[in-house]
């Protein structure tokens, strides 16, 4: 009764340290952030100078001074992160340099084109990946299994840009059945989501196989093939179901790529979206954009990550209980 | 040479060992005998500053020389001067990437582990304890349990130093290596005039090598009493049962071998 | 309490080392054999080309392959051949140096962070985790551009925000390390810790950081030629993998070669470090080190 008691307050303390991580993370997320765009060359007030009235080539010193005022250039690095910081938390991140149009707005209205994307390429790409490793563990070692493996190897080593381009030279530039570049029609969704759910594909055929090979010779498998249950609702009704959550745990690991895989793609196809966005502003020294586009990539990649290592402990409770006694235990050897 | 006053080693919320104390004269062996859990471990591992202890006190005072301010130092570095620490399983107590010559030199000859003298010095400590000198170049994964210990003691033993932990130094061996290893550790004693404290919970090769008995159960110390007395009138019922259920088992001859000298050293 | 024959435990484990020994050295005899061969008809073909890299050639644009233009020619009369070779250099050999730099950063924070522990040990990985939040590509891209595109910036760019890996693996490995009793024994022996971490930690976190470093070897190529297609790395005239690519895809329908070699050429440099990395994972043994 003593572990259990122990058990439950460690696991208190590991939730609250991980929680209190994630806000150090994020604090460290925006320092960066804001540190880097700060110490960027060239001067700031010229840049929204030149974004605001685009035709007009030099500037009078006085309305770069205005300039500077209306945007607290002039204070010292802390202040102007710390007021920086306060807005961004309250929901206030500032108007585009460019359009002087709310960053969020623009957001939202190319939010749906990246999103409609990855999930387009996530529900393509994990189908491929779950019927491929499917067959492959079938006969592991057989024809179809290697042909699998050497997909997945080639999938990780592919430059998905250049797997863009070749799928534009044959579906739209020589048989002409789809267009290349742009945004508009689901036509255009096709070849964009098929070259991110190749990249899909590939590493999740690579999990899953492994996942399924290891799951096909667990002990309980062993037993119900014992009891003479066919190995194909065996593999239906006990392997298939528990792959899942090992996939989508491994994408939400991998948010990252997938996120990067995305603003690639993107701008390959020339598509509307987060990508082009992030792209346009960087050129444009749209700062605030630039700001709200990064914290953004990064705030749902802290989340996510936490999200998962937060469900993993409360899912596996050896993980918790290992946790912290072996973090005690480390502490007192090292005093 | 090493005397102890109520030590205590608390953690939050629990007492791991209480009041403990002994006085060891030099060349003796002390034996610490418990189950898994009585603390004998944590016992080592205060001795060795390891881990945060309280002491009424605790003196040190090695070969001809003056005692050493133990808790001062402990500040700075874990463990004892002149001493060195066997440990239970030998294999990793041994660098999986070094050979055993530089395992066992580098303590010594931290500056420039090739040199001649090191391996004159290396080739030595592993005939005294009847390893050939070819093992200097081994990996760990290469050699068995039994030599692997055997090269922790050369370890030990290339310090020369005047106290020697030992944390249950047979129990990862079978029982034929046991005896064997256990010999050699006998020899070595006599030959050097060394003081060994080792923890063990085999009663049956506490009384054929102990010369002063220490009994913790659950961090209480249940006995304190030289070897002999022990075996013949321990001081409390449950170190007679303790005995009783060893001699039930055959680890303990019916009548107990007295303090030293009982097994020769035999070929590895 | 385990008891292993003494015998029985002596062959199995001469075996098995010795086995998995001679297979390492062999691989490693192999590998550096390829290499040499590779880097060899590299530069035997740079030297042997009768075209510099960037000398144009407006009388002979566009050109499709052809037994004098091998990989044909681009849009200025560039030999792509020749291109390919020299684009090499920059794709692999920066993504080397990009890569090298952040392993020895990331494995220096790392250890820092094991050894010290405590508040040190929080702040460095504090950091990291921040560093880490950033999506590669989404930071490099920012900063190249933030900074203006140029190779310098990019590779900048890919030097912060690569490093990380390294640091994490690096203070788990020896974290687990520092209570193996092999160390505590060393530490107990009164070995200095410059001395424990040269000879003992990294030694045995070693061959997992290799493994590491040629995962993000072959990443750092990737990125290198992404972040030059899009503009934001090695910038024209110079032959980087990336910019071949970006030149070539204006002239996809009348010179599909363009965009056909320099492709091809990063696939195949990317997979054939990925299945030596695979390989060398394996035969160190699942994470490989003496870290189980």
């Amino acid at each position: 009764m003593l572990t259990f008691l122990n058990r439950n307050s460690g696991f208190l303390v590991l939730i609250s340290r991980r929680v209190g991580g994630l806000v150090g993370v994020l604090f460290g997320v925006s320092f960066i952030t804001f540190t880097m765009t700060y110490f960027a060359p060239g001067d700031k007030a010229a840049a929204i100078a030149h974004a605001r009235y685009p035709d007009v080539q030099g500037f009078p010193p006085d309305i770069l001074e205005g300039i500077r005022k209306e945007f607290s250039l002039n204070e010292p690095f802390f202040i102007q992160f710390f007021q920086w910081l306060l807005r961004f938390v309250q929901g206030d991140f500032g108007n585009s340099f460019a359009s002087n149009v709310p960053v969020w707005t623009i957001f939202l209205s190319n939010a749906m084109e990246t999103l409609s994307l990855t999930l387009t390429a996530l529900v393509i790409g994990l189908c491929l990946a779950f019927l491929l490793s499917a067959i492959a563990v079938w006969r592991p070692g057989g024809l179809f299994d290697r042909m699998a493996v050497a997909l997945a190897s080639i999938g990780a080593a592919m430059p998905n840009y250049w797997l863009g381009l070749l799928l534009i030279l044959l579906f739209a530039a020589h048989l002409n059945w789809l267009p290349a570049y742009g945004t508009g029609t689901p036509a255009h969704l096709v070849l964009p989501a098929f070259t991110l759910a190749f990249w899909i594909t590939a590493s999740q055929t690579r999990l899953l196989r492994a996942f399924f090979l290891e799951a096909k010779a667990a002990p309980y498998i062993e037993t119900l093939r014992l009891r003479g249950v066919s190995e194909g609702e065996i593999f239906r009704r006990h392997v298939l179901r528990r792959a899942l959550v090992p996939a989508l745990t491994m994408i939400g690991l991998d948010i990252a790529s997938l996120l990067e895989g995305t603003v690639i793609v993107e701008l390959t196809f020339a598509r509307g979206g987060v990508g082009s966005l992030l792209a346009g502003s960087v050129l444009s020294r749209d700062y605030p954009m630039i700001l709200f586009l990064v914290m953004f990539s990064a705030l749902i990649y802290v989340l996510i990550n936490s999200l998962i290592e937060i469900l993993q402990d409360v899912l596996d409770p050896r993980k918790s209980l290992f946790g912290v006694t072996a973090e005690s235990h480390s502490d007192e050897v090292r005093t | 040479m090493l005397t102890v006053k109520n030590l205590d080693i608390h953690v939050p919320g629990k007492t791991i060992l209480k009041d403990v104390s002994f006085d060891l004269k030099m060349g003796q062996t002390l034996c610490v005998v418990g189950e898994s859990g009585s603390g004998k471990s944590s016992l080592l591992r205060a001795l060795n500053g390891l881990i945060p202890a309280n002491f009424a006190s605790i003196s040190f005072h090695p070969q001809g020389r003056t005692p050493i301010d133990l808790e001062g130092r402990w500040q700075r570095k874990p463990g004892l001067p002149e001493t060195r620490w066997v440990m239970q399983d030998p294999i990793s107590a041994l660098d999986p990437k070094l050979p055993l010559g530089v395992s066992i030199g580098e303590s010594v000859f931290t500056e420039n582990p090739t040199t001649s003298a090191l391996r004159v010095a290396v080739a030595e400590a592993l005939r005294d304890v009847e390893l050939p000198s070819i093992f200097a170049t081994r990996l760990p994964a290469e050699i068995s349990m039994g030599q692997a210990q055997r090269a922790c003691l050369a370890r030990a033993l290339i310090a020369r130093p005047s106290l020697i932990f030992f944390d249950e130094p047979l129990s990862a061996l079978d029982a034929i290596v046991q005896k064997q290893v256990a010999a050699t550790m006998k020899r070595l004693q006599e030959r050097f005039g060394m003081t060994y404290i080792t923890v063990t919970h085999d009663l049956g090769f506490a009384s054929a090598y102990a010369d002063h008995i220490l009994v913790l159960r659950d961090g209480r110390v249940e006995a304190n009493q030289p070897a002999d007395t022990f075996f013949n009138a321990p001081e409390s019922s449950y170190c007679e049962k303790l005995i009783q259920a060893a001699r039930d088992l055959g680890g303990l001859p019916e009548i107990p071998v007295q303090g030293t000298k009982s097994l020769e050293p035999q070929p590895c | 309490m385990t008891i292993v024959s003494e015998s029985g435990f002596i062959e199995e484990a001469d075996l098995q080392k010795s086995n998995q020994d001679r297979m390492l050295s062999r691989f490693l005899i192999r590998i550096g054999v390829t290499a040499l061969l590779v880097l060899m008809v590299v530069l035997a073909g740079y030297m042997l080309s009768p075209y510099a890299p960037n000398s144009p050639d407006f009388l002979d644009r566009l050109a499709p392959p052809s037994q004098v233009h091998w990989f044909g020619t681009d849009q200025l009369g560039r030999d792509v051949a020749t291109r390919l070779l020299y684009g090499g250099v920059w794709s692999i050999g920066l993504a080397f140096l990009i890569t090298g730099i952040g392993a020895i950063v990331g494995t220096a924070v790392g250890l820092a962070a094991g050894h010290y522990g405590r508040v040190i040990d929080a702040a460095l990985m504090r950091t990291t985790d921040s560093f880490f939040a950033f999506p590669e590509l989404i930071a490099a891209v920012t900063i190249a551009g933030v900074l203006g595109p140029s190779t310098t910036n990019m590779v900048l760019a890919l030097i912060l925000v690569g490093w990380m890996k390294f640091a994490r693996l690096a203070r788990s490995l020896s974290f687990e390390l520092i209570n193996r009793d092999f160390i505590v024994q060393a530490k107990l022996n009164g070995l200095p810790s410059v001395h424990i971490l040269w000879r003992h930690i990294l030694p045995n976190v070693g061959p997992s950081l290799l493994v590491l470093w040629t995962n993000a070897w072959s990443r750092s190529i990737l990125s290198i030629s992404g972040l030059s297609f899009l503009g934001f790395g090695v910038q024209p005239p110079n032959a980087e993998w990336g910019a071949m690519l970006l030149d070539g895809k204006a002239y996809m329908q009348t010179a599909p070669h363009l965009m056909i070699f320099p492709g091809l050429a990063i696939l195949l440099s990317v997979l054939s470090i990925n299945l030596v990395g695979d390989r060398f994972r394996d035969l160190i043994g699942g994470n490989g080190s003496a870290v189980n």
